[in-house]
C-alpha cells in the first residue's frame, strides 16, 4: 500500500519556485489500478515520481508499505525500487544495442537477482514476444518495444508497475494492446498506477484521479 | 548478463566514435612505447658499439672531450694532431697490449662534388678492431689500396679492383668493399695509416690513438701512469665517450617523450571528451537504468568499464602497430638523426609492452573517471524528462 500524506514538491526554475504539487492526501491499495490525468504542467508526472521513489517530497509524508520512504536515503530509494516498482516510459528506453531478451533482463544486472531463462521467456510469452527475443529493438514496431518496455518491468517481480504515458507514442491498435496488457497484469494482483492525457483510456483504471496546478480535484 | 557485455555493447553502439577514440589511444601508445624502445635500443646498441670497438681508451691531444667522442662515431674533424711517436711511447708500457692510430679527416670529391669521410688506420689491427666487420675482397694490403664503406660501394657502384682517383693525381684501387653495418662506418674510406698521413700532408699526425690494455680492470691505473708520464695528452675512456654521447642523445630523449607526452595527454582529453560526449547523449538513457534499479555505483561502473576496454583495444592495438611498424619507424629515425648505433634499436620487449598497456589502461581509467562521476549524478527522473 502506499501513502501520500500532504505530500507538497517545489523546485527551483530560474528564480521562481515551482509549486509542482500542493498537499496531494492519497491512498493506493495493493492490487488498485489508478489513473492519473490532467492537462500538462498539473504536477501528474510529478506525482508518478514521488510514488516511484525517483523523487522526494519538499513536505509531507510516503509511505509504502507502511515504511516512510520520503526520507530515505538514496541508497535505500535504489533497493526500494528494484524490489518494489517496475516503469513503464513513454519513450520506451530500450537499449538499441541490446536484443530484446538482453533488454528485459537488464533489471536483473542491477538487482544481481537469478531468474532462469525458462522464467525469463514465460514473462516473454506473457507480452506475446517469445518469437522475438533475438531481435534488437531497431526490427520491433512500436507496440512491440512497448511490450519489451512492460516485459522488463515485469522481471522483478514487482508490486506496483508505474506506467508514464505509456501510449503517448503508440497508435490506437497498439494502445488498445499496450491497455489490455496492462489491464491482464491487473488481474494477475499487481497494481498499477498510469498517467495518461487520454480519458478513454484511463476510464479502463479502477479510480481516475484528476490533477489540476498540483491539486487532486 | 554482465556489466562486460554491456559496455562492450555500448561501445559498439558508436563505432566510428569508438573507432576514433581507439586510434588516438593506439597512435599515442605506440609513440610512447617507440620512443622508450628506442632509447633503450640507443643506449644499448651506442655500448655495444663502443665495446666493439676493440679498445679501451682513446689518447687524444688536449681539447674537448665531446670532439673526440663526434670524432671516434661521426666523423668530424679536430685540427690537433697528435704525433705518432707517442705511440711508441704507449707501447712501452706494460699494463698496454695494444696501440692503434686513427687519423680521420674529409677528402674532397669534386669528380663526384661532395665531401669523402676518411679513416686512416693500422690495416693489420682490423679484425682486433672490428672484429663485427664482414668484408667482401680484402683489407688494404698496399700503401695504394683502399677499403670501402658499403654506402660509397653502393652509391658509386664500385666494385674490388676499381680505381678512386682523388685530386687529380691521387688513385687507389679498391681493394675491399665493407658489408653494411648499418652505422656511420658504412660512410667511410679506409686508408692505410701512412697513406692517409701523406693524403693529408700529415706524415706525423694522428687523430688518436687508440689503446686497449691487456688486463681491463687496470684501466684506471693505465690511465693514471700514462698521463702522469706523457704530457701534452688527453686519455678519454670508452665509458667517457659513452656518457657524452648519451648526454647528447638526452636532449633528444627528453624532447622525444616531451612529444610523446603531449600526444598521450590529448589521446587523454580525446577518450574524456568521448565518453563524456556519449554519457550526454545517453542522459535518457543512464536514467531509466538509475529508475529500474542501477544505483550510482552501477552507472559509475559501467562508464569505466567502457573507458577502460577503449583503452586497452587502443594500447593493445599501438603496441602490436609499434611492433610491427617498428623497422619503419626506425628507418625514418636514421634518417633525421645525425648518429644511431648499429643494429636493431626498436625491439619487442614483453615487459616494456606490459608496461605500456598498464599505462594507458592507468591513462584511460583517469580520463573515464569525471565521465563515470557525471553520468553517477544523473537523476532517474531523466528518464521520464527525455
Amino acid at each position: 500500500m502506499i501513502e501520500l500524506d500532504g505530500v507538497e514538491k517545489v523546485y527551483p526554475r530560474g528564480s521562481e519556485l515551482v509549486h509542482a504539487l500542493r498537499g496531494i492526501d492519497l491512498v493506493l491499495s495493493k492490487g488498485e489500478f489508478v489513473s492519473i490525468i490532467g492537462h500538462s504542467g498539473s504536477g501528474k508526472t510529478t506525482l508518478l515520481q514521488i510514488i516511484g521513489c525517483l523523487d522526494k517530497p519538499t513536505r509531507g509524508s510516503l509511505k509504502i508499505d507502511g515504511i516512510e520512504a520520503g526520507t530515505m536515503r538514496e541508497a535505500r530509494l535504489v533497493e526500494l525500487r528494484r524490489e518494489k516498482i517496475g516503469f513503464v516510459f513513454q519513450q520506451f528506453h530500450l537499449l538499441p544495442g541490446l536484443s530484446v531478451y538482453e533488454n528485459v533482463t537488464l533489471p536483473l544486472l542491477f538487482s544481481r537477482k537469478k531468474k532462469t531463462e525458462k522464467e525469463i521467456m514465460t514473462i516473454l510469452e506473457s507480452v506475446g514476444l517469445r518469437e522475438r527475443v533475438r531481435h534488437n529493438p531497431n526490427q520491433l514496431s512500436g507496440g512491440e518495444m512497448q511490450r519489451v518496455a512492460i516485459a522488463r518491468a515485469l522481471v522483478g517481480d514487482p508490486e506496483i508497475i508505474l506506467a508514464d504515458e505509456p501510449t503517448g507514442n503508440l497508435d490506437s491498435e497498439n494502445s488498445n494492446t499496450i491497455m489490455a496488457l496492462l489491464e491482464s497484469l491487473h488481474a494477475r494482483g499487481l497494481s498499477i498506477v498510469m498517467v495518461t492525457h487520454n480519458r478513454d483510456l484511463a476510464g479502463k483504471a479502477q479510480r481516475i484521479i484528476e490533477l489540476k496546478d498540483g491539486r487532486i480535484q | 548478463m554482465a556489466f562486460f557485455k554491456l559496455a562492450s555493447k555500448n561501445i559498439l553502439r558508436h563505432k566510428i566514435r569508438s573507432f576514433l577514440t581507439v586510434i588516438g589511444i593506439a597512435t599515442s601508445v605506440a609513440v610512447l612505447f617507440s620512443i622508450i624502445s628506442f632509447n633503450r635500443g640507443f643506449e644499448k646498441g651506442l655500448s655495444l658499439e663502443l665495446e666493439r670497438t676493440g679498445i679501451h681508451f682513446l689518447v687524444v691531444p688536449s681539447g674537448c672531450p665531446h670532439e673526440v667522442a663526434s670524432l671516434v662515431l661521426h666523423g668530424s674533424v679536430i685540427p690537433k694532431y697528435l704525433d705518432i711517436s707517442i705511440r711508441d711511447r704507449l707501447a712501452e708500457f706494460p699494463s698496454v697490449a695494444l696501440v692503434s692510430p686513427f687519423l680521420v679527416f674529409q677528402l674532397p670529391n669534386p669528380e663526384k662534388k661532395r665531401i669523402d669521410l676518411v679513416s686512416g688506420m693500422e690495416m693489420a689491427h682490423i679484425k682486433k678492431l672490428k672484429p663485427g666487420w664482414a668484408i667482401e675482397g680484402a683489407v688494404p694490403a698496399a700503401e695504394d689500396e683502399v677499403l670501402v664503406g658499403s654506402e660509397i660501394a653502393g652509391h658509386d657502384r664500385l666494385k674490388i679492383g676499381d680505381q678512386l682517383t682523388y685530386q687529380g693525381n691521387r688513385t687507389f684501387r679498391v681493394s675491399g668493399i665493407l658489408e653494411k653495418t648499418g652505422s656511420q662506418d658504412d660512410a667511410f674510406l679506409y686508408l692505410p695509416i701512412a697513406t692517409a698521413q701523406a693524403v693529408l700532408g700529415k706524415e706525423k699526425g694522428v687523430t688518436a690513438l687508440g689503446v686497449r690494455v691487456a688486463n681491463p680492470e687496470t684501466i684506471n691505473a693505465a690511465v693514471e701512469e700514462i698521463s702522469a708520464k706523457i704530457p701534452g695528452i688527453q686519455i678519454i675512456t670508452m665509458s667517457q665517450v659513452l656518457n657524452s654521447l648519451s648526454s647528447l642523445a638526452g636532449s633528444a630523449k627528453v624532447l622525444s617523450l616531451s612529444i610523446a607526452a603531449v600526444a598521450i595527454l590529448i589521446s587523454a582529453v580525446g577518450i574524456m571528451n568521448s565518453i563524456l560526449m556519449a554519457v550526454f547523449e545517453r542522459t535518457g538513457e543512464i536514467g531509466m537504468m538509475r529508475a529500474i534499479g542501477a544505483s550510482r555505483s552501477d552507472v559509475f561502473r559501467i562508464i569505466l568499464v567502457e573507458t577502460t576496454l577503449i583503452t586497452a583495444l587502443g594500447g593493445l592495438t599501438g603496441i602490436v602497430s609499434a611492433a610491427a611498424g617498428s623497422g619503419i619507424i626506425e628507418a625514418l629515425v636514421r634518417k633525421f638523426m645525425p648518429y644511431v648505433p648499429s643494429g636493431k634499436m626498436i625491439g619487442f620487449d614483453p615487459g616494456l609492452a606490459g608496461l605500456c598497456l598498464l599505462f594507458s589502461l592507468a591513462l584511460g581509467i583517469a580520463s573515464g573517471l569525471y565521465p563515470a562521476w557525471k553520468a553517477a549524478r544523473i537523476h532517474p527522473i531523466e528518464a521520464i524528462k527525455a
